[in-house]
């Protein structure tokens, strides 16, 4: 247990020091903070505005002052206003994150339902027809990128084939088929890299595990081969998958991005592309922690999962 | 290097294409001509044009100048930025190696399309700014892979003396660390270069990466987007031209990764799990006959330098209530002779001739089906080191419970309490407990007590030992032998024990079994072959090392490769006793009680 608590703290140390970097980033450029996010297009903007704009972000206190403001802040969920419509930062996340969190889990949740079979298939059949075929595939859909596959998706099945709409989103509650139909696409876009890299390491680990010698074991005790496969074969190969999942979560989650862009999926990446565009700071620094906080999170699940999975963990 | 050909030849290919851009006599790639706009192939646009009527073949050639300049640009800059930091974390310790690291785990949390959208925020779009956030994603690799070198040059003895004669630190760095990580580096940077492209076309397609009007793939696809209906080739060319080039470079880099790391190659023969699981199906009734009794079993394997035959012609046979020691060094075949006996040999081994009679059936003809209601039933096996012989992560009691519950329908409960028993038979304290750990958990002899227990669970009339003891200390050894011998008594269950120590022999058989370069070279009542032995590798094993753990300690020269065999008796080189005469090869002769020796010079050497 001690061991977790630990994961925990570093995390919680990993997550102030990216408030930190996103804090003190803005105060890293050269010029006036206030100045440089109001300038577009190498236009000064007006000395009143910028006035403003200090007084609003607190940009005439000491700077340890502003940053202890921002953690406390923060740490209640309060990322201030948007600099665009003075909307709470917080409330866009709110309304939005779950959205996210959706084709996120969905995405991760194919990824593993055809990555984790197909891997522990292409392993038992090494150097076959299914192994081939399925490495060939995978090695291709790492390398197309997300935002390709998005758009050859919506090309194919909404523009040639007519067979769903490009893109958009109808709530759950409203019209549960529109919304599942509706999240296909977006989720499939979003597993096509993490089901590749599932793949390739089931498929490893999977070998890795048949050539144990407890497997031999398992094998003088007489057991149907069936019971050797999934108990201590798949079973052993497990953990690794688990590893590769929280150390893909990153990618998964920046792919997301690029996917609802793509499919027009209201989650976080709207206000965070509009943000990043019209430079409105406090709404890019609170999905970014936001996010970044989320990451963490995942991996910590990810870490529990690995030590129910594996008992060496556990005494490390 | 067939598989590095290929890829490396395409992006190089790719490279010079890009490189050669101004060149080429290609039309203006940012002209718009609304005339054209989305016209098809036409004379000087074998590609058509684009929405603004742009020259759709001229721009993929200069989107990739795009995309490749900023993706090696960063690369190389992350390159210098990682290595340097790495050498500073890894050589100065202390508070250097803790901000290095800190810092590079800092950016690994990000999500690295995050960390990008933020700098373009705070510095605004443009290929600068791409060139900055993708050295800054990339960097963290560099570093650990070099600090992780620098340390474990710095434990060198070379280092030490290379530092004790004054030379300065930046010197040992450069002529030691670097060239040692050459390799690697090369392989971390074409898989940043390949990440770079993806990132920025990722960046420019979402409007954040490559300012328009100047072409990028990742521009080219966010347009080709909006007129997907009228003119899908639009969409088609660059995500061709963006996918093909990164499949090439990943190629590259695995094929470069391989060339770097030979632990990496996929070694190994090849192996199915249905050749491991489910070999075919051959059902052949023998007469009976009791104990277990192997008759002329040869076994063969193909390697690279030939096939060979590490068992060669081996019958032996152990009667109920007998303990059979089976001796040689390793490579000797012994413990493939046992494999064979459980069917558990491995697809790429041929069994080419033998019997294996049990209980009036041969083991080698029996179905999968029919070995697998044996295995662990009737015939059961003990392997050498018990922590990777039992699964780490299963309940050692739920190991046990398996194997019981894979003969017997007995339920969960019965099931336990029949572990539990076997636990306390094998002399295992507090059971209830150990039950319940994990194998990481128990002491090695308490592990071996666990394997011996399992191999118990269902009273088995045949029980093989493959070097039960050798992964144990001696004082563990001797409880282990003890309680094998014991049970051996009170089972009446035949053993067969295979191991390299004379000392153990002695100790637990009645019968032995000489093996050397896959044949028996003699076979006796143990004491009389410890007594008068009648082959002079036997006798040179017991004058050599009696107590040894390694029997050929005394015996000049080693034990031949199996392919290269000499012609006659394979023990010849080695031999004290040697003669023109053992040129030809030997026979198993059989002597007076029951024993038998292969040696020509027999009588002039033993009388």
């Amino acid at each position: 247990m001690i061991w977790y608590l630990r994961r925990v703290a570093i995390s919680l140390l990993l997550l102030l020091s990216i408030a930190a970097i996103v804090f003190f980033a803005l105060h890293a450029i050269p010029g006036d903070p206030a100045e440089v996010l109001l300038s577009t297009g190498g236009v000064s903007p007006d000395a009143a505005t910028v006035a403003a704009l200090r007084t609003k972000l607190g940009l005439d206190k000491p700077i340890l002052e502003q940053f202890a403001t921002f953690l406390f802040a923060a740490a209640r969920g309060d990322f201030g206003t948007s600099l665009v419509d003075d909307y709470p930062v917080i409330d866009e996340i709110a309304l939005r994150l779950p959205r996210t969190l959706e084709l996120v889990f969905a995405g991760a949740l194919l990824a593993v339902a055809i990555g984790l079979p197909a891997g522990v298939a292409a392993a038992m059949g090494r150097d076959g027809i299914f192994d081939r075929v399925a490495s060939g595939a995978a090695a291709l859909l790492l390398a197309v990128p997300v935002f390709v596959v998005g758009t050859l998706l919506v090309l194919l099945f909404a523009q040639v084939l007519r067979w769903m709409p490009a893109g958009g989103y109808v709530a759950f509650d409203r019209d549960p088929a529109r919304h599942m139909l509706l999240l296909t696409l977006p989720a499939i876009a979003v597993a096509k890299g993490l089901a590749a890299t599932v793949f390739r390491m089931a498929r490893a680990a999977t070998l890795d595990a048949l050539s144990r010698d407890h497997v031999r074991t398992a094998r003088a005790k007489g057991l149907s081969p069936m019971r050797v496969l999934l108990r201590h074969v798949v079973r052993n190969a497990l953990s690794p998958v688990v590893t590769v999942l929280g150390l893909q979560m990153g990618t998964l989650l920046g792919g997301t991005v690029l996917v609802e862009y793509v499919f027009n999926w209201p989650g976080l990446s709207t206000p965070l592309l509009r943000a990043v565009e019209g430079r409105d700071y406090p709404m890019v620094v609170g999905i970014v922690l936001t996010v970044s906080a989320l990451f963490l999170l995942i991996n910590l699940i990810m870490d529990a999962i690995y030590a129910l999975l594996d008992p060496r963990a556990r005494s490390a | 290097m067939k598989r590095i050909a290929f890829p490396a030849a395409f992006v190089a290919a790719l490279v010079l294409t890009a490189l050669a851009a101004p060149l080429l006599d290609l039309p203006d790639p940012i002209r718009q001509d609304i005339a054209n706009r989305l016209a098809g192939a036409m004379a000087g646009s074998p590609l058509g044009r684009d929405e603004f009527g742009r020259d759709v073949l001229a721009r993929l050639i200069w989107g990739a100048r795009a995309s490749l300049g900023v993706a090696f640009a960063s690369a190389a800059l992350a390159c210098l930025v990682g290595v340097t930091l790495g050498l500073i974390g890894g050589w100065m310790r202390g508070l250097g190696e803790i901000l290095t690291l800190r810092l590079v785990d800092i950016v690994l949390c990000f999500p690295p399309i995050l960390l990008a959208l933020l700098v373009v925020t705070l510095l605004g779009p443009g290929a600068g700014t791409l060139i900055l956030v993708l050295a800054v994603l990339y960097a963290p690799g560099f570093a650990r892979l070099t600090y992780g070198e620098v340390l474990s040059v710095r434990a060198t003895d070379y280092v030490e003396a290379v530092r004790a004669l004054g030379a300065s630190t930046p010197r040992i760095l450069t002529r030691t660390v670097l060239p040692n990580i050459a390799g690697p580096i090369l392989v971390q940077f074409s898989l940043a270069v390949a990440a770079a492209v993806v990132v920025e076309s990722g960046l420019s397609f979402l409007g954040l990466g490559v300012v328009p009007p100047t072409p990028s793939w990742g521009l080219m696809i966010r347009g080709g987007r909006t007129t997907m209906a009228q003119a899908p080739l639009l969409l088609l060319w660059p995500c061709l031209a963006l996918t093909l080039t990164i499949l090439a470079m990943n190629l590259l880099c695995d094929a470069l990764r391989d060339a770097v790391d030979p632990r990496a190659r996929a070694g190994g023969g090849r192996r199915r799990i249905v050749d491991r699981v489910l070999p075919g199906l051959f059902p052949a009734p023998r007469p009976a006959a009791p104990g277990l009794s192997i008759s002329h079993l040869s076994v063969e394997i193909d390697t690279p330098k030939g096939t060979i035959r590490p068992v060669d012609d081996v019958s032996l046979s152990v009667a109920s209530g007998e303990t059979l020691a089976v001796v040689g060094e390793s490579g000797s075949g012994k413990t493939l002779t046992a494999l064979a006996t459980m069917g558990l040999l491995d697809p790429s081994v041929r069994v080419v001739a033998g019997q294996v009679l049990f209980e009036g059936r041969d083991l080698l003809t029996l179905d999968e089906r029919d070995l697998r209601a044996l295995r662990g039933k009737r015939i059961a096996m003990i392997f050498q080191d018990p922590m990777t012989a039992l699964n780490p992560v299963m309940r050692v009691g739920d190991q046990i419970v398996e194997a019981i519950r894979a003969h017997s329908a007995a339920g969960a409960r019965a099931a336990t309490d029949r572990a539990l028993e076997l636990f306390r038979r094998v002399g295992i304290a507090d059971p209830e407990k150990r039950l319940r750990v994990y194998p990481h958990e128990m002491s090695g002899g308490m592990r071996q007590r666990a394997m011996i227990a399992m191999a118990l669970a269902n009273n088995p009339v045949l029980l093989v030992a493959d070097e039960p003891t050798t992964a144990l200390d001696a004082t563990v050894q001797a409880q282990i032998l003890d309680l094998l011998a014991d049970l051996r008594r009170d089972t009446g269950a035949a053993l067969i024990f295979i191991t390299h120590s004379l000392a153990v022999v002695a100790e637990i058989a009645d019968q032995v079994v000489v093996m050397y370069a896959g044949q028996i070279v003699e076979s006796g009542p143990v004491a009389a072959v410890f007594a008068t032995p009648r082959h002079p590798y036997t006798a040179a094993l017991l004058a050599a090392s009696p107590d040894s753990n390694d029997p050929s300690a005394g015996i000049p020269g080693t034990v031949p490769a199996l392919h290269a065999l000499p012609p006659g008796c394979r023990f010849a080189p080695r031999c004290a006793h040697a003669t023109d005469a053992c040129a030809t090869p030997p026979v198993l002769e059989v002597l007076e009680d029951g024993r038998e020796s292969r040696c020509v010079r027999r009588r002039e050497i033993f009388g």
